[in-house]
């Protein structure tokens, strides 16, 4: 029998010393933000049964869920999301709070991806849920918190993108195509598949719809694209575009019009929750977006609740790996002072770090018999300090 | 921000239809022409670092970032899928998926399972699925047009150009699949992040075909 008890799972890998601290410097950061705009935290389980992640709003293909049976046979599933199980919580144990409700999360989300693809199977993801604000008003709070978030980051560069379902949804609908065709039509858009795109609505001529279809898929960028959508878009999309105009006015007005942009070639997939503004975060030095929301007004009420909500979730292992290449890292720290003692002066040598520490100073107790294995491993840990106590007592030695 | 872009080309026949394009562009391509073994390659004076593997690694390489653009075949986008954007239609390298069998046998008679040999098992999968049939598919890597003569498959699902492979081994075309034409993708980061040099870089392509 071939043993795999070297090895961790594809997707799935150890995280040490620099990797860990990067991670949990970002989690931290995002932590202060939340909380400090009154956010509070939910911790929901790991495993949660497959029904919850498979409704009429949003449902997750079969093939990227980690499934597995409990006790009475019931089909769960390693939770692939957080948004689903708050919607839960919302539809049960939180449907006599008062609304707004504000919570935050920051856990472990389990998806399948192909294999050899190179995707994390495992990730920390941290983000925010508003759940029953006033539609403008929580959209303008959940992305300008986006926007805080993306700034945090100080990566060299970063891009915050805004788009809006509704157009698609709204042109799509003129066009009155089954549903098969309807899927290809959104996948031709959310993958600027243009020729495809062209092939497809060419049928339609000289239709207005088709070609404002056309035309959105190609219309990102900065300000410029609300003037050319204007002229594209048919009346009936204006409202929707004249929102994420605003929208858009107002990140500006925070200060960061530099750093966004707009897409109207967004459609969302079958399968996906949103119902209105959407938005992505994305960093230089990482090819995917590190940050995912949108306003998704319809999925509390597939679990009994009626009630508008926004969000966004981070993809923390994403931006850890980015900020990591860039600086090098992976190194073990370096404490500032390391601590040898003899037999007999274990406590003294106890006492002395908490001393340090107590000081302000990190202090590794070396826990090795022989000083100069301490000096040996003080020097390969870079580690300019050794304290060396005995019945004498303290000692200071300098390495290196 | 590095203003360099970096393109990966699928090696061979679409990398000099590629260099060619790039060539009618204006850009110099004498590195390109004499590259020797490397696999990284610049375009002086633009710019473009150019990176040259293989079909599939080329959508790896768009897919995770390491590279902005990547010129491949729609063979092997349809067979490996994947997140990206395909914003263009080349032109060159067209020929297309298509179902073959024994000359004169009847592929789709009977109600038995058929088998269908295939280096591509996805498009094959996706193609049949597409009429409701349930079918066997056995992967293959080298010449498939062996399967259907050593009886190991009814039919196959290959590229096809010219046929003529086909027609010297006794196979003939029962249906098309699906065209196949290179295609420009875009890693979906990229396009946002440098737009203005990617869409003209797009547009000088597009407009040189």
């Amino acid at each position: 029998m071939k043993n795999y008890d070297l090895l961790t799972p594809e997707g799935t890998r150890d995280l040490i010393f620099d990797e860990c601290a990067a991670l949990r410097s970002i989690s931290e950061k995002l932590r202060v933000i939340y909380t400090s705009h009154g956010y509070t935290e939910v911790i929901t389980p790991g495993l949660e049964f497959f029904d919850v992640f498979n409704n009429k709003s949003r449902h997750y293909p079969q093939e990227v869920l980690y499934k597995l049976t409990d006790g009475k046979g019931r089909l769960m599933v390693m939770r692939p999301d957080t948004t689903m199980p708050i919607a839960r919580l919302v539809g049960t144990r939180l449907r006599t709070s008062p609304l707004p409700l504000k919570l935050f999360y920051d856990q472990t989300i389990y998806r399948a991806n192909p294999k050899e693809s190179g995707r994390d199977d495992e990730f920390y993801q941290s983000g925010i849920e508003i759940i029953g604000g006033e539609v403008m008003r929580s959209d303008m709070e959940a992305l300008s918190i986006a926007a805080e978030v993306m700034q945090s980051f100080e990566a060299e560069d970063y891009r915050f993108e805004i788009g809006d379902s509704g157009i698609f949804t709204m042109l799509s609908d003129k066009l009155d195509l089954p549903e098969h065709e309807l899927d290809d039509l959104r996948e031709y858009v959310m993958g600027k598949n243009y020729p495809a795109l062209d092939d497809m609505l060419s049928r339609f001529g000289d239709n207005a719809y088709a070609r404002a279809v056309r035309g959105m898929t190609r219309l990102f960028g900065g300000s410029e694209v609300f003037a050319e959508a204007e002229k594209l878009l048919p009346d009936e999309a204006k409202p929707v575009l004249h929102r994420l105009e605003k929208v858009y006015d107002s990140l500006c007005a925070l200060g960061i019009g530099g750093k966004v942009t707009v897409d109207l070639g967004f459609a969302g997939k079958s399968s996906n929750y949103y119902t209105g503004i959407v938005f992505n975060g994305y960093i230089e030095g990482y090819g995917m977006p590190v940050l995912t929301g949108g306003r998704y007004d319809k999925l509390i009420a597939d679990f009994g609740v009626d009630t508008p909500a926004t969000g966004f979730a981070v993809n923390e292992n994403a931006v850890a790996d980015a900020l990591l290449r860039r600086s090098g890292g992976m190194l073990l720290p370096t404490p500032d002072v390391m601590i040898w003692s003899d037999n007999d002066s274990i406590v003294a040598a106890i006492e002395h770090c908490r001393k340090l520490i107590a000081d302000g100073l990190t202090a590794d107790y070396t826990d090795l018999a022989d000083i100069n294995a301490a000096r040996e491993l003080a020097k390969k840990r870079g580690c300019k300090r050794l304290d060396v106590v005995t019945a004498d007592g303290v000692k200071t030695e300098t390495i290196g | 921000m590095s203003d360099k872009i970096r393109i990966a080309l699928t090696k061979g026949r679409l990398e000099k239809d590629t260099v060619g394009l790039f060539e009618k562009i204006g850009f110099d391509v004498t590195e390109l022409r004499d590259k020797g073994r490397r696999l990284i390659l610049e375009v002086p004076g633009q710019d473009i670092e150019v990176v040259l593997a293989k079909a599939a690694d080329v959508i790896t390489y768009v897919e995770l970032g390491a590279c902005d653009l990547g010129v491949v075949g729609k063979d092997t986008i349809l067979e490996h899928g994947g997140r990206y954007f395909e914003v263009a239609d080349l032109g060159f390298g067209r020929c297309r998926f298509a179902l073959a069998s024994k000359k004169g046998s009847d592929f789709y008679g009977g109600v038995g399972v058929k088998t269908v040999a295939t280096k591509y098992p996805n498009v094959t999968r996706h193609f049949f699925e597409g009429k409701r049939m349930d079918v066997d598919i056995v992967k293959i890597e080298g010449s498939v047009e062996l399967a259907p003569l050593l009886r190991i498959a009814d039919g196959i699902v290959d590229i096809v150009e010219t046929g003529t492979t086909l027609k010297e081994n006794g196979l003939e075309v029962i249906e098309d699949v699906v065209p196949i034409s290179a295609r420009l993708i875009v890693n979906t980061v990229s396009m946002k992040l440098k737009k203005e040099r990617i869409e003209t870089l797009a547009e000088m392509m597009q407009k040189a075909l």
